[in-house]
């Protein structure tokens, strides 16, 4: 597409930006002094502008992604009051570089894409992007050799110094508008246009610092090097400060906290900067934390820059500002020298993918802020932690569930943890969830009556292939909480209606101990079905504890199965259960002569969002909220970070 | 309604500069009164009562006298809180632990006669939990007021306080200020455990690490910074005295 280009002088630009100043419509940002560093902040004139600089010390993100942003207000004194706060403020941003505008089209595919998020969208159409071509390199930025120095895209209107004058490319209409409206331009000679070029092409020869992998290798030479001894001896010297990520302008991944005040009569649901080289990143109510090791957390990041968001929507995650290389004390975080090392070890081609392709209609449309009204119609206490509720939305619409999908539950004042539905599909507005009493919303949830309100998102993710198990014999394997997404599918595979549809049926389940067994009533039923076997084991037994049956973990169930009766290869397993357990039981599943591809695993990482935007249930290149929970295990096997 | 939780405020060798924080609320005080009682607060009231559900114990303990005072405080509370620095880490009351504490009778009260009364009966400074089992902290020197809150609020809620157990560099970075060590000074920030917005740093002035340290000063990443700014393990150990004296093993789940 042929852009317009303008010539103002640069004393007619700001007079431009004093007339917007005084006209008060829009927040004018542009980038200031701030000590010898810069930065983007409102303007209060136009000499303030310093559209010289390297690099500022955060990206632009901060207006569209803020530090800290209020999602929603909430009553805690009225059963179900809760109003968005979405920001509407008109901004113009002026002197944005154009590997910072690169990093806002990213930011754009994760945010926008299905279920797109509100805030961030009506952030991004009040916002008109004025971007400035760079005149002065920053001392760790390697933009040049990762062709992120200039940009065609992106932009309301660009600015490039030509000396007396800006050329102002002009990339959108809402650009042209505004400058028609408040500036007085001529159209640029052909030779004013060749300038434009000449710039660019004079500050690419002035980057010093050069990525010497191409951004097309990039996710080969990661997963080459995955295992590589590098990730280890580098994170021995990472601070898990997370400054890397926070000054990154290509990182976006968030938390979500609700605050109250102190007068307890109300709250507000906050959305904040989250880091993925901090410990808590992947820490579940549990307690368990999936990347415990600093090494762990260290590669995280470069991956999900040149391998993880590479394979999902074809870009490499970094923008070569340099931003993390002058933040890191330690000097570890610059992907360039990272990149470069890994080079030098050599690599052989294409050793596999971290990443699936697996989403479908249901992931996508979630709900991604506020939750929808519920009542508790009933809470059924059922051991000591755990507690069965049955939900109904107040808009006495079904949840419309598949078996395996998830909830959403929330709690103000609390709030969110996800659940899997416990209930089969069905078309009334109920459904259950077990909550197991480990965290702050859990400890909350189990206290509350018939009558209280919750909110409720959902349902999320991937659900069970019901279809696929159909003609097939099932073993069900569940430990622990696993029973809970279980009990769907076990109840809709023997309800009456389906029943005939699926053959041999096997329901095998592993508990703590005799207390911690859950849907005991449910046990009992599926016990007397014909053509189901269903075999009980506990770890372990106080001398108290009436139990009369197996104990061991859930592999000593196996043997039990009755092999003989069907054909390992029209049998379907399906396994859920804590992190630990897959490891065993796939083991035993292969010596059964099991297909791996009759292996469905459904499972657990801390899903935040539930709708692939947050960044804390990744295991490698897949979101287990929208991509999972239920995976194939032949496919999701290929994930390092799957069954570690 | 459900019967408010009675909360007492104590301070042992401190500047009661935590309670003033909690004072400082000014008229939010009427906030707070509305989901807890206050029932002893010696710094702001003069009524007392020894029933309470929450203590929340300011200042650090110095003497066999405090101690017995810190353990019956304790058989009285369900749950107990540190506030501050000299409670939660021992804070700048223990400096004097570089010597014994005849030495520092003797520095402080030259050759008075101090012998046999208990109020000068001192041992090495302690921090509460090194007394007595502590169930929440509420960092800082001062406090930060906004965490007194939110752990107030969550005690009250029946939550789990939530406390960082990251550095200070990432609400340092979120501030966007020009790193410390950019502008040739050496911070704790990267060791210390945040929560306090990064005030210090925000306001041109390095961390000091009164909230804790989070990283041991041994640490090869450690080692790594200080060598690149030519600083020697010496210099981090003089710059942790000032909070941090004695703390080797640090905890995040404090």
């Amino acid at each position: 597409m042929k852009q317009a280009v303008k010539i103002i002088t640069k004393k007619d630009f700001l007079t431009l930006v004093n007339t917007l100043l005084q006209n008060k419509t829009y927040d004018v940002v542009g980038v200031k002094a701030k000590g010898k560093r810069y930065v983007f902040d409102t303007l209060n004139d136009a000499d303030e502008l310093s559209l010289d600089y390297d690099v500022t010390i955060l990206p632009p993100k901060k207006y569209f992604l803020p530090q800290y942003e209020q999602l929603m207000k909430f009553s805690l004194e009225k059963p179900f009051e809760v109003k968005e706060t979405i920001d509407d403020q008109p901004r113009i941003i002026i002197g944005v570089h154009p590997y910072d505008i690169i990093a806002l089209q990213q930011t754009d595919t994760q945010y926008l894409d299905p279920p797109k998020d509100d805030f961030y969208k009506k952030r991004r159409d009040n916002t008109i992007i004025i971007g400035v071509d760079i005149q002065n390199v920053s001392e760790r930025s390697f933009a040049g050799s990762m062709k992120t120095h200039m940009t065609e895209t992106g932009f309301d209107l660009l600015l490039t110094d030509l000396g007396a004058t800006y050329a102002v490319t002009v990339g959108t209409e809402k650009g042209s508008t505004l400058l028609k409206k408040y500036a007085t331009t001529k159209d640029a000679t052909s030779a004013e246009i060749k300038k434009i070029k000449d710039v660019r092409d004079n500050i690419a020869k002035k980057y010093t610092k050069k990525v010497k992998v191409d951004k097309k290798d990039w996710s080969s030479i990661l997963v080459a090097n995955y295992a590589n001894s590098f990730w280890e001896e580098r994170s021995d010297f990472c601070m898990e400060c997370s400054s890397c990520t926070i000054v990154c302008p290509t990182c976006f991944c968030y938390d979500v906290h609700d605050e109250v005040s102190l007068n307890l009569k109300n709250g507000q649901r906050i959305r904040t900067w989250d880091g993925c080289m901090l410990r808590g990143f992947t820490k579940v109510g549990s307690g368990e934390v999936f990347r415990e090791e600093p090494k762990e957390r260290y590669r995280h990041r470069f991956y999900r820059k040149g391998n993880y968001l590479p394979e999902r929507f074809g870009f490499v995650a970094c923008v070569g500002c340099g931003r993390c290389g002058i933040a890191c004390l330690p000097d570890i975080a610059d992907p360039c020298d990272v990149m470069n090392e890994l080079a030098s070890f050599g690599h052989e081609e294409d050793t596999g993918r971290f990443f699936i392709k697996q989403k479908t209609d249901a992931a996508e449309k979630g709900i991604i802020h506020i939750p929808r009204s519920a009542t508790i119609k009933r809470a059924e206490v059922r051991s000591e932690i755990d507690t069965l509720f049955e939900i109904e939305l107040d808009d006495k619409k079904p949840l419309g569930h598949a078996a395996g999908q998830f909830v959403e539950v929330s709690v103000f004042g609390y709030g969110e943890a996800p659940f899997g539905v416990s209930s089969p599909p069905s078309d009334t507005p109920s459904f259950e969830i077990m909550v197991r009493k480990v965290g702050n919303v859990t400890s909350k949830l189990v206290s509350m009556k018939p009558g209280d309100k919750v909110g409720i998102r959902g349902p999320l993710g991937n659900g069970f292939d019901v279809k696929a198990l159909e003609g097939k014999n099932i073993i069900f394997t569940s430990g622990g909480t696993g029973m809970v997404p279980m009990r769907s599918l076990i109840n809709y595979v023997l309800d009456k209606k389906n029943r005939g549809k699926f053959k041999e049926i096997t329901i095998l389940y592993g508990a703590k101990r005799p207390k911690e067994i859950l849907f005991m009533s449910d046990v009992d039923q599926w016990k007397k079905v014909e053509h189901v076997q269903c075999e009980l084991t506990v770890d372990k037994c106080d001398a108290n504890e009436c139990w009369g049956g197996c104990i061991g973990v859930i592999t000593t169930l196996f043997p039990k199965v009755r092999m003989d009766k069907f054909d390992s290869q029209n049998t379907i397993v399906v396994v859920i259960g804590p992190p630990v357990m897959y490891k065993f039981v796939i083991q035993c599943l292969r010596t059964m002569g099991i297909p791996e591809e009759n292996i469905i695993v459904s499972l657990e990482r801390r899903m935040k969002c539930g709708v692939g935007k947050c960044g804390h249930c990744q295991i490698n290149g897949v979101y287990v909220c929208k991509e999972g929970p239920v995976f194939n295990y032949k496919e999701i096997k290929a994930l390092p970070e799957a069954f570690e | 309604m459900k019967q408010k939780p009675r909360v007492a405020v104590f301070d042992f060798a401190d500047c009661e500069g935590c309670e003033l924080e909690i004072a400082n609320l000014e008229e939010e005080i009427l906030d707070l009164i509305e989901i807890v009682d206050i029932v002893s607060f010696r710094e702001v009231m003069k009524e007392h009562s020894d029933t309470y559900d929450i203590a929340i114990v300011e200042g650090s303990i110095m003497r066999p006298m405090d101690e017995r005072r810190l353990r019956s405080i304790r058989s009285k509370a369900k749950i107990l809180v540190a506030l501050g620095a000299c409670a939660t880490i021992g804070g700048v009351n223990k400096i004097r632990n570089q010597w014994m504490p005849d030495e520092v009778l003797h520095e402080v009260y030259g050759n008075a006669d101090v012998k046999g009364n208990e109020l000068f009966d001192v041992f090495k400074t302690k921090a509460l939990k090194e007394v007595v089992p502590v169930d929440y902290y509420i960092h800082g020197c001062p406090i930060d007021r906004d965490e007194f809150k939110h752990v107030i609020t969550a005690l009250v809620l029946g939550k789990k306080p939530e406390i960082p157990t990251y550095p200070v560099c990432v609400e340092c970075k979120k501030n966007e200020n020009i790193c410390q060590f950019e502008l040739g000074k050496f911070c704790l920030g990267p060791i210390t455990r945040a929560g306090c917005k990064a005030i210090c740093p925000t306001h041109n002035s390095t961390c000091e690490g009164c909230r804790g340290l989070i990283k041991k000063a041994e640490a090869d990443c450690v080692k790594e910074v200080l060598e690149r700014y030519k600083l020697s393990y010496e210099d981090i150990r003089r710059r942790c005295t000032m909070y941090n004296y004695g703390r080797e093993e640090c905890s995040v789940d404090e």
